[in-house]
């Protein structure tokens, strides 16, 4: 086993919300070095992709994302949307053939406004997020990871913590009652130890009913997650959830959100994320123990260029009533892609895991790969899952056997 | 730890970002949803210890049941904890 592996002691997992991987990643495609592609592997923009908007004018995508105030309304991601989004509006039946041609018409059903029906074609530059970036190009960054559903938060965030969303593709409220345990059940049960970190009582958790009411125990908030990363006492596996509203903080101050889910500022996130990574980077005993996934739950209706692929079926299915489209949906298919990196010091720089991209060596990731590699890893693949979930795949292969000096992976300042 | 070479600056978030009276939307409100139905669930499990006749409880093992239930109620923190 690789020296990365035979340190790993945990895995920490931060999902945030609603960003397409090309509007916060897309341009790394389009940075140049010496008259060449500085990352050739990354399969983001060319510059050249575009939707129609509703006058028939071919919008490209464009440079132009701001922190905030530009997405708002929020763009439609709940499943009928999505469904314009990537099948372009085209009559449904069998023979449909998704292009993502729908994004700006999807918008505009919001905005009825031609030219704000654009913004969602908008991508930041590298400059702007020099955390993501940062970390996408100096750790591995995966080309190919989807949202496990073409839906929205609730049941993407539900593939993360039970590797189904057990048949919901949407916002409502649902039991579980099929005996799939989730991923802190499993680790918890058979002695290991794993939680949940929401933001603070203001914020809270996504992940409510199921969760909050039956295994209290094992959450925990925001700032006992840094205290646990300087204390040495992380659990094997955690889950840490940002800030999802505005809030006014202990003493008078403001607390911001941090999620990026439109229309918070992206700005805040990118905090959160070097906050997190610096907890984990500054305690070297954790450092050299530790992959941090940073991971988003779904893209939140702005424009991602890659055809969402097949994936083996759990078995549940969504009637016509709930899909909303008319349809059913076999979850045979994802979502849109999103951006994910995983961070260690056990990988190389520059590491591009392929995407759909590279053809027959093309690797796959949804959320159910999170339960599912911290079921193998942790308890060797033992536990009552989905056959989705056993068939997803692992991201910790990825780590090797050389561990980068301290020298040769970055430390973000947050001073300014 | 930190070096010129591998430090990377991260700018504070921008001015006027807070918003606390910006409309919630969808995420948040469905969110509250699920809260609610989380403490009516929790209203089901303190209501079912309220209704626990006191004269019922004779032993000592009885009375420790009954006190667990209650504390864990009011204490989440007393629970057994999972995690380190």
């Amino acid at each position: 086993m690789p020296a990365g592996l035979d340190n790993l002691k945990h895995i920490v997992v931060l999902m945030m919300e609603n960003r397409s991987f090309d509007h916060m990643l897309g341009g790394l495609s389009l940075v140049m070095e010496n008259g060449q592609k500085k990352y050739p592997k990354i399969n983001g923009l060319t510059g050249t992709e575009s939707n129609p908007d509703t006058q028939g004018a071919i919008v490209r995508v464009q440079p132009n994302a701001k922190f905030q105030s530009q997405l708002d309304p929020d763009p439609d991601h709940h499943f009928p949307g999505v469904d314009l989004q990537i099948f372009g509006g085209a009559p449904r039946g069998p023979g449909r053939v998704p292009n993502m041609q729908g994004f700006v018409k999807d918008y505009f059903t919001q905005t009825n406004d031609v030219n704000r029906s654009h913004n969602v074609m908008y991508y930041f530059t590298p400059d702007k997020l020099p955390v993501l970036s940062t970390l996408a190009t100096q750790f591995a960054l995966f080309n190919g990871w989807f949202s496990s559903i073409p839906g929205p938060t609730i049941c993407n965030r539900a593939f993360a913590h039970y590797g189904t969303s057990f048949g919901q593709v949407g916002m409502d409220l649902f039991y579980i009652k099929d005996p799939i345990p989730s991923i802190y059940e499993r680790m918890v049960q058979a002695g290991h130890t794993a939680k949940i970190y929401y933001y603070d009582q203001q914020s809270s958790t996504m992940e409510i009913v199921n969760l909050l009411k039956n295994q209290p125990q094992i959450f925990g908030s925001f700032s006992q997650f840094i205290g646990d990363c300087k204390g040495g006492t992380l659990p094997e596996y955690s889950f840490v959830e940002p800030c999802y509203n505005d809030h006014p903080g202990p003493g008078g101050g403001e607390v911001l959100a941090s999620d990026q889910h439109p229309d918070h500022n992206v700005q805040e996130g990118e905090r959160i994320i070097a906050v997190i990574y610096n907890a984990t980077r500054t305690n070297p005993d954790l450092w050299k123990s530790t992959a941090l996934l940073i991971v988003y739950d779904e893209h939140g209706g702005i424009y991602d260029h890659v055809v969402p692929p097949q994936v083996t079926p759990d078995g549940y299915f969504a009637d016509p009533g709930n899909t909303g489209t008319g349809e059913t949906f076999n979850f045979d298919r994802l979502g849109i892609r999103v951006p994910a990196i995983l961070v260690s010091p056990y990988i190389p720089r520059g590491t591009v895991v392929p995407g759909t991209e590279a053809g027959a060596n093309a690797r796959i990731f949804e959320h159910a790969c999170i339960p599912g590699t911290v079921t193998n890893f942790f308890l060797r693949g033992d536990a009552k899952r989905t056959v989705r979930e056993k068939n997803s795949s692992s991201f910790l292969d990825l780590l090797t056997d050389q561990m980068r000096p301290d020298s040769d992976v970055p430390f973000f300042n947050l001073g300014g | 730890m930190a070096t010129p070479t591998n430090a990377i600056f991260v700018p504070r978030t921008e001015k006027g970002a807070y918003n606390h009276d910006r409309p919630a939307g969808k995420l948040l409100q469905s969110q509250t949803l699920h809260l609610r139905e989380a403490l009516f669930q929790h209203l089901k499990e303190l209501s079912a210890v309220l209704a626990i006749e006191l004269s019922s409880l004779k032993t000592e093992g009885e009375v420790s049941a009954y006190v667990h239930k209650a504390t864990a109620l009011l204490h989440t923190h007393a629970r057994q904890p999972t995690g380190k």
